[in-house]
């Protein structure tokens, strides 16, 4: 039963080097001592360390409700404990005064200002924009099995330029998320920014989040979708708006620049499913390779982004992510293998 | 009040007792597994049900080890997912519901001082369709065709042939054919319940297991049809392409997702109230006084039953509906929590009011008790909807789930195990490993499940085959992974101390420990269950009617003889339980068996595509059953009156709403009805998520639906003047059931006539696929009903229905109401419904 | 009021009347929403007049609720006795049914109350 996707070349190492980050973490003093789990700074991917308002506003509501959930908790337990270890029997009136106040009127008080709080909190978390969503900068993201179609829309809503398992943000500015699927359900979620939203064929979904701190976070699919669900991951660079253009700019006049690499790139067909832009690789089926060295990793979250690593994809993608839809090339050259994965390493 | 008792003399004792044994003997050698009492079917049901469980905690096991270090490859991804998936799938629809059904059909004769529920039948048909479904399902897995898209089998990805193979047909298949024996278990719980009391147990003298029980049943008649009704769908799209869930063709995934969902919220509670009920039991015991607050737990039960029917969409918080809709679920699933929480408050005060004696059913129930509260504290925060869509689909909705399911009914179940397994075999099991397990299990436990609430908000997401090293899951996964197998452990004690072979106890206790209520009279090693059917003025009158024990047994009650040779248990009111009928239930049979063996192939050969097997066997199901009813329904008794003793006679044989047939029928189609509501859903679901509702295809015009709608009230009206007519002789009903039947046939065919005159392609588009749907739907039941003229046609004709006994004509009415519904909506719908909105 | 409430109610049934009330509302609710921002109503209906429309279905279901509360506490015998009613007797099957309803028409309320929340905060139909 094992899976030989793992033989070809050792242990995956999954996370890059460019996943960590190293923003300063929220730090919840008071609940350091209540629960060391929480306290421990958690990296790229967890709710807790929250980069935006919505992530933020919700661990604030996760906190509250922790310390209201440990107290009631204690409450009803040490009620129990109490119950089954006291020396009288109390009066059967008493008891179902327990009941009443206990069972239902307290509960009603706490759950209606907690349910009152959230569904206030919902439309401030996510406002209303009218459909055109005009002036927004829109990135619409597609989720396919097992990666991610990233496109940057410009005004007039056609893409001015297409990459993959990649988003990047400016700092301090809402943007829209077009999110849709042409096969199965996806789900698009960076938890450090705020909650999930599904990616349903059929339909477009819409999320807007904003980033407040610069960084190098995680996302992931959070809708299994298939074999390969646990490597659907994508990288999330929140930059500062200055960078943030100086990317976009140079990104639309980006290009390959290794020309015998481009050639076997060309000559095996990689073409065919991928763009490479500047190029003559314009195929549309799989991830746009635009300037793939700067990448955060290789197959959507799989493996860091090293030559070795992208060589051993393009041999034996199947070994790495089950059921992906590339085929496999371990009957090209060795050589070859490895001069297209260097090239692929140097796209800027 | 109380009649006066009988007295009988041992020589008159003993003849009696020798009538009842051999009335109620189960049978020996192979034909063992021809016994349809209660007593055997609810245990094969509990054990099937539990190493069903014990199968599906394996394959969790499995997926610890596979994620206990990141990047670790000890199974495939593809196994991973068959795993998760037949494990969500096992311990939901094979152990948790059935392990219900299981306790209700063992205890409720007792518990409510009937000598059977009135249909044992039936309940062995759903017990061996639950079986054969099961085994089916689960085998699945050697063959590596398990299904492997989750528990909730989201399309497209489950309707993709090429990803699921037969594994989505096998679970669709497999479980329909177990919601079918689990809607049938609801029908003998809801009418045992409300008719098969003893005399003066009136609804507020009821144990609490049976209220609980009651709306169980009554949830499971409103939840699993939604279910079924997505079935359907899903096996025509995956069948026949027929395009529901295909958003190229007009149909949209989301509409699968509230159909599961209306089944899979209240199926929590389905699972959860029952378990509470255990507990309701136990804690009064063990507290050595009445319960407090029986008011209260009728409360929560009925309001949980109800509000669980409005928390569906909280498992869709993320697929991007209006936050105003979601905002209504959130508020009903906060409001759940209130009676969830008056339930807790209901057995901490009776402990705080009694005296509380610790033993190992109170343990494993304290233990619940205080997981549940977490579990219970997590689902207010994931009821919210901004902290849902941080933690939705990742671990801490794995533990949350765990510490709610496992909290609140594996721990109970287990104190009901050990509670009751004296009331099974005489005998206790052990105290000191009984401890040892519930320190494994509790501690285990919390160690496994735990930490997964940091790993989720950390961003681990759930059904993930492996994760990378160094994002802050690791230490989490590995710790999780230790306590699983503490856990297991814990189980594997239990499993030991049921198993390993224990000596017969040596003085006869049938109450070790002094329990109020009546199921503990009954004798494990008598299979009549009650000697003698009491007459009951006490919530707890083992405590309360002085000698109850001692005059039971010896026979001073009610139907302490069985001189006609027939199984019979008393019939009483709904409310006030005053005696009213002596009802005859079925004997030991083999057409059970043959009927759910026979329906299983149906099933199973429709799987493969077999369609001749599937015919075959359709032929025999259909048989079984004609003679299943024919020969064990309405048997036209040989005097009209018997002598129940207590100087009462009571009537054999009832009709219309008196009887329990007819009661049986009527809940029935409630549940059918509910699944038509459900595909009338579909239809107008469409119709809100499209411009163009009919995609610019041709409708089924208005002529022949309105010609069909006409027809079927025709043929209605003529169903209820043949039962009219009956009345006043054979001849008038025969020519109306005639009539009625060619009528019906008609009406058939010109609703079928719509859709086919009019070219509509079911695969071009899900316009014409729901209409027809609607129309085959209504015309499936229109054949059912033209059987049923045909069948009262026999039955006239035979002698076995007349104009006193008229049963069957009465409970065919019945379905004709129903039927009339379905038609007139069905027709009404299809046919003008178009021509409203343009 | 007399006459169309029967005196004396002998059914199981009355024991859910308020529930159903708490159902029809929410799905009413439901379904209103779900129309209005899948389709819209017509053109002159704005969110604001749904709002206030369901506000007012609302008060309609609460007053349906407090009425079946009242008729519950008659059937109590305007809280004559204190529970447990667990005397084998028809006067305390029926105080048991009406406590039981009063309960049920107080959660109702709670639930309804819930559901109506919201009306108050959410203003569009934004996802």
């Amino acid at each position: 039963m094992n899976d030989d996707r793992l033989a070809a070349s050792g242990r995956p190492i999954r996370s890059g080097p460019s996943l960590g980050r190293h923003g300063v973490c929220r730090r919840h003093h008071l609940l350091l001592f209540v629960f060391p789990p929480l306290a421990s700074c958690s990296g790229a991917q967890s709710a807790l360390d929250p980069a935006g308002p919505e992530a933020a506003g919700v661990a604030t509501l996760f906190y509250t409700m922790l310390i209201g959930g440990i107290v009631i908790w204690c409450g009803v337990v040490g009620l129990l404990f109490y119950a089954a270890r006291k020396r009288r029997a109390h009066s059967t009136k008493s008891a179902g005064q327990l009941v009443l106040w206990g069972g239902a009127v307290f509960p009603t008080v706490v759950l209606a200002a907690l349910l009152t709080y959230a569904v206030w909190l919902m439309p401030v978390m996510r406002p209303w924009f009218q459909d055109d969503a005009s002036g927004m900068r829109r990135i619409e993201v597609t989720g396919e099995q097992f990666w991610w179609r990233v496109r940057y829309l410009g005004e007039d809503s056609g893409p001015v330029f297409e990459t993959a398992n990649e988003v990047r943000i400016p700092v301090g500015e809402r943007v829209v998320f077009l999110l849709k699927s042409p096969d199965v359900i996806h789900s698009f979620w960076i938890p450090v920014l705020g909650g999930k939203m599904d990616m349903i064929p059929g339909r477009e979904n819409r999320l807007t989040l904003v980033a407040e701190k610069p960084g190098t976070y995680r996302g992931v699919c959070a809708e299994f979708c298939g074999p390969s669900h646990a490597l659907m991951a994508f990288t999330v660079h929140a930059m500062e708006p200055r960078a943030y253009e100086a990317w976009l700019s140079a990104r639309k006049n980006s290009s390959g620049a290794d020309a015998e690499g481009l050639a076997l790139f060309l000559r095996h067909g990689c073409a065919a499913c991928h763009a490479i832009s500047g190029t003559e690789a314009r195929g549309t089926i799989g991830p746009d390779l635009t300037a793939f060295g700067e990448r955060g990793s290789v197959g959507a979250g799989s493996l860091a982004n090293t030559a070795e690593h992208i060589a051993r994809f393009i041999r034996y993608p199947d070994g790495v992510k089950p059921e992906v839809r590339m085929p496999h090339f371990s009957m090209l050259p060795d050589a070859d293998v490895e001069r297209i994965a260097a090239y692929l390493k140097g796209l800027r | 009040m109380t009649p006066e008792l009988g007295n009988f003399s041992a020589e008159e004792r003993a003849a009696q007792e020798e009538r009842l044994r051999k009335v109620w003997e189960t049978p020996k050698g192979l034909r063992y597994w021809t016994s349809v009492n209660n007593s055997e079917i609810g245990l094969w049901y509990g054990v099937t049900a539990f190493a069903f469980m014990l199968f599906a905690g394996l394959l969790g096991l499995l997926m610890r080890l596979q994620l206990a270090v990141p990047n670790n490859d000890l199974i495939s991804a593809d196994l991973f997912n068959q795993a998760f998936t037949l494990h969500g799938t096992v311990m939901m629809f094979l152990f948790a519901v059935p392990i219900f059904e299981a306790i209700a059909i063992f205890l409720l004769p007792s518990m409510l001082g009937a000598r059977e529920l009135p249909f044992p039948r039936l309940s062995a048909f759903g017990f061996w369709s639950f079986l054969i479904g099961g085994i089916f399902v689960c085998g699945s897995i050697f063959f590596n065709a398990a299904p492997n898209a989750g528990w909730f089998m989201y399309p497209p990805l489950a309707t993709d042939k090429e990803y699921s193979g037969i594994g989505a047909d096998i679970w669709l298949l497999g479980l329909s054919f177990i919601e079918v024996a689990s809607i049938a278990a609801a029908v003998e719980i809801i009418v045992g319940i409300m008719k098969c009391r003893a005399p003066g147990m009136r609804i507020n003298l009821m144990p609490m297991f049976a209220w609980y029980l009651l709306i169980v049943a009554g949830m499971i008649l409103f939840a699993f049809p939604p279910l079924i009704a997505g079935d359907i769908l899903f096996e025509m799209e995956r069948m026949f392409d027929w395009p529901f869930f295909d958003a190229k063709r007009g149909g949209d995934p989301l509409l699968w997702q509230h159909l599961f969902w209306i089944f899979g919220h209240p199926e929590v509670y389905i699972i959860f109230l029952p378990a509470i009920a255990l507990m309701a039991m136990i804690v009064p015991t063990f507290s050595q006084r009445p319960i407090v607050g029986y008011s209260w737990i009728v409360l929560a039960a009925v309001g949980t039953g109800f509000l669980s029917f409005g928390l569906w969409v909280h498992h869709m918080f993320a697929t991007g509906l209006p936050q105003i809709s979601l905002a209504f679920f959130s508020a009903a699933s906060e409001a759940v929590a209130i009676p969830t929480g008056v339930q807790i408050f209901v057995f901490i005060a009776t402990m705080l009011a009694g005296r509380v004696i610790f033993s190992v059913p109170m343990l494993f129930g304290a233990g619940g008790v205080i997981i549940f509260v977490v579990g219970g504290l997590t689902g207010v925060m994931v009821a919210l909807v901004p902290f849902d869509w941080q933690a939705h689909d990742t671990y801490f909705v794995v533990a949350h789930l765990h510490y709610v399911l496992i909290g609140g009914m594996l721990f109970p179940v287990v104190a009901g195990i050990y509670y009751y397994f004296p009331f099974v075999r005489g005998k206790k099991l052990s105290d000191a490993w009984g401890k040892v397990a519930f320190w494994l299990m509790f501690s285990g436990f919390n160690i496994a499940f735990f930490p997964m609430h940091f790993s989720g908000l950390r961003g681990m997401p759930r059904r993930v085959f492996t994760y990378p090293e160094g994002i802050g899951w690791d230490w989490f996964n590995l710790v999780s992974t230790i306590g699983a197998f503490i856990f297991a452990s814990g189980v594997a004690i239990v499993v030991t101390d049921i198993l390993r072979p224990k000596p017969k106890p040596t003085a006869r206790n049938l109450n070790p420990w002094n329990s109020g209520t009546l199921e503990w009279t009954n004798d494990p090693d008598e299979s009549w269950g009650m000697r003698s059917v009491p007459v009951i003025t006490s919530r707890y009158p083992l405590w309360d009617q002085p000698n109850l024990q001692r005059d039971i047994e010896a026979g001073r009650f009610y139907l302490p003889d069985a001189k006609s040779g027939k199984r019979e248990t008393l019939v009483t009111s709904v409310l006030d339980a005053d005696p009213i009928q002596c009802l005859r239930v079925g004997g030991v049979s083999y057409v059970t068996i043959i009927a759910a063996l026979a329906l299983g192939g149906v099933f199973i050969a429709l799987t493969f595509h077999w369609w001749i097997t599937t015919i075959v066997c359709a032929i025999i199901t259909f048989v079984a059953i004609v003679v299943w009813l024919w020969t064990g329904t309405a048997p036209i008794p040989e005097e009209p009156e018997i002598d129940v003793g207590l100087g009462l006679k009571l009537p054999i044989y009832v009709s219309g709403p008196a009887s329990v047939g007819w009661w049986a029928m009527f809940i029935t189609m409630v549940g059918d009805g509910t699944a038509f509501a459900s595909l009338i859903f579909g239809y107008f679901f469409y119709w809100t998520i499209h411009a163009d509702f009919t995609a610019a295809a041709q409708g089924p015009g208005i002529l022949w639906p309105m010609i069909a709608l006409a027809l079927f009230v025709v043929a209605w009206a003529l169903t209820v003047l043949a039962r009219e007519l009956n009345e006043k002789g054979p001849v008038g009903a025969r020519l109306a059931l005639v009539a009625g039947f060619v009528v019906t046939v008609a009406a058939s065919l010109a609703g079928l006539a719509g859709p086919y005159f009019h070219a509509m392609d079911p695969t071009a588009n899900v316009y014409p696929a729901t209409v027809w749907i609607l129309a085959i739907w209504t015309v499936t039941h229109g054949a059912v009903g033209a059987i049923m003229h045909l069948y009262c046609l026999a039955r006239s004709f035979a002698g076995r229905m007349t104009a006193e006994y008229d049963q069957d004509i009465r409970n065919v009415t019945l379905y004709w109401h129903f039927m009339a519904v379905t038609a007139v909506t069905t027709f009404g719908v299809i046919g003008l419904f178009p021509m409203v909105i343009e | 009021m007399k006459s169309f409430i029967p005196r004396e109610v002998e059914t199981l049934w009355t024991l859910f009347t308020a529930p159903t009330v708490w159902a029809l509302h929410f799905v009413v609710c439901y379904a209103a929403v779900a129309i209005f921002c899948a389709k819209g109503l017509a053109e002159e209906i704005t969110f604001g007049t749904l709002r206030f429309a369901l506000g007012v279905f609302t008060l309609l279901a609460l007053a349906m609720i407090v009425l079946s509360a009242y008729l519950a506490w008659r059937q109590w015998g305007f809280g004559s006795g204190d529970p447990p009613h667990d005397a084998a007797t028809r006067e305390d099957r029926k105080y048991f049914q009406g406590f039981a309803t009063l309960l049920l028409s107080g959660l109702s309320f709670v639930a309804v109350v819930y559901a109506a929340i919201p009306l108050i905060f959410i203003a569009e139909c934004q996802r």
